[in-house]
């Protein structure tokens, strides 16, 4: 072990890995640095996707609490990748397939950049911008890990925007009752302040050579992956010969938010492109639905409404979902129950 | 050692599946439609509670923490499936659905290191 580098060898079930990581550098993101792709979904200590076994050396743990913790078992061995780094040179096995990024992979790193601007979008929710020190490629549909100053430890959340090469990036944040972060941004002026992010990460991403429909199904601010996706779709004339369908669900019409920039998208993409938001409470969306003619509005749980608006349509098509766990969980449901195959359910279960 | 009543097949709708406990061992049984299987609670790869996140739709068994899935007519693996699922012999008579159920199947890596000795791998500083 050399001062500041430490060997980590990876046995996974098809191989074995080897890279460097850094002192106090978290083993997932040493792996991800160097384009092994170690299996993980939150990356900020919840899931539990990224447990792994120590066979030899000494870790450090640099978040015992983590609530990701009750799905390994110390005694076993068992650690999160995301929460440990390495204090001695150390080997460690992962229960899965660890195949290297291919080449081309957006390959997530360390970086840091300044909040340029924020805008309230809902009582509740808004969006950050951005500005990073280095431009950045992403793949549609990714999310970053961000730390902001006084606040432990990083979070996910999903870019809003698709631009190759940028150094902007525009986040959706809720606020959340009693959260330190949530305290900072909304009732403090952040510009200006320094954050700390990794990634990209994600594998809910959007490519324009899919050759198939593509159906979004959001609730909240899980929009924000969502808007990428159509971004980049937009950008690469995909609705000029696949059709897309956007669902996006909130609780009221007070909720509701990104309708200028949703509108916008079924402007430039005309039939093919259909994007209805729908309230979960009883609403009143009249008045939206005079302002917003390009868009359709619904009452339900949105993966219901989903189902609804896409009997007999679910045919070819690659299915998105982000936000809240039981609206991803309701929305796997009825996917399967329409015949969507597996590899065309994509998601990300971070926040 | 025997055949064991678990439940009536009626208890299990077509496409779901539902938890028992047998003389104290814990199994899932899926009713899918061609038949019905019985497999341990939780899921090989994360040890998900499948009572919460199995769902039976076309023949198969899918896990929605990570949409691990197997064939149940089969058993084989499906999707992004990496392990087996482990099953009870199970058979049906008189409208009861009977199980060999002797003692609690555990997949692989549940039942090295029982022990209680601490593995210490983490450094003191």
């Amino acid at each position: 072990m050399s001062l500041n580098k430490i060997k980590i060898q990876v046995n996974a079930r098809n191989r074995s890995h080897n890279f460097e990581a850094a002192l106090g550098e978290k083993l997932l993101d040493a792996g991800l640095s160097n384009a092994v792709n170690l299996p993980y979904e939150c990356g900020s200590g919840t899931c539990g996707t990224c447990k792994a076994r120590i066979i030899s050396g000494k870790l450090k743990n640099l978040w015992p609490e983590a609530p990701g913790n009750k799905f390994v078992k110390p005694k076993k061995g068992e650690f999160l990748m995301c929460q440990c780094s390495a204090a001695s040179d150390v080997v460690i096995e992962v229960g899965s397939f660890v195949p290297t990024m291919e080449a081309g992979a957006c390959v997530p790193s360390s970086m840091t950049g300044i909040v340029s601007s924020t805008k309230q979008l809902t009582s509740d929710v808004m969006s950050v911008f951005i500005e990073l020190e280095q431009p950045l490629d992403f793949d549609a549909g990714q999310f970053m890990l961000l730390k902001f100053p006084e606040v432990e430890g990083f979070r996910g959340w999903s870019m809003v925007n698709y631009e190759q090469k940028t150094k902007t990036l525009e986040f959706v944040i809720k606020k959340k009752p009693d959260g330190i972060l949530s305290d900072q941004l909304f009732s403090k002026n952040c510009t200006g302040q320094e954050v700390e992010l990794f990634g990209p990460l994600g594998s809910a991403t959007f490519y324009s050579n899919l050759t198939k429909n593509i159906l979004c199904i959001a609730g909240g601010s899980g929009i924000a992956g969502i808007m990428s996706i159509l971004s980049r779709a937009e950008q690469d004339g995909y609705f000029t010969q696949y059709k897309g369908y956007v669902f996006f669900g909130v609780r009221t019409a007070l909720d509701a938010f990104f309708l200028d920039e949703l509108s916008k998208f079924k402007e430039s993409s005309g039939d093919n492109l259909k994007i209805v938001i729908a309230f979960s409470e009883d609403s009143d969306a009249k008045d939206l639905q005079s302002k917003y003619p390009l868009l359709d509005f619904d009452e339900g749980f949105i993966h219901e409404v989903t189902e609804r608006y896409m009997e007999g349509k679910f045919d070819k098509i690659r299915a998105y979902i982000a936000g809240p766990t039981p609206l991803v969980n309701g929305s796997i449901g009825m996917l399967l129950k329409s015949r969507v195959s597996t590899d065309d359910i994509r998601y990300d279960k971070f926040s | 050692m025997g055949w064991k009543k678990i439940c009536a097949t009626d208890d299990i709708p077509e496409n779901s599946l539902k938890q028992f406990n047998v003389d104290g061992v814990d199994l899932m049984i899926a009713n899918y439609g061609e038949g019905f299987k019985a497999f341990p609670p939780r899921c090989p790869h994360m040890e998900e509670p499948l009572c919460d996140s199995g769902l039976v739709f076309d023949g198969l068994l899918t896990c929605s923490k990570h949409l691990w899935q197997w064939d149940m007519k089969t058993g084989n693996m499906q999707g992004m499936a990496e392990k087996e699922l482990l099953f009870y012999n199970i058979k049906v008579e008189g409208g009861d659905l009977l199980g060999d159920i002797d003692q609690e199947l555990e997949y692989e890596e549940d039942e090295e290191d029982d022990d209680d000795d601490e593995v210490d791998f983490f450094s003191a500083d």
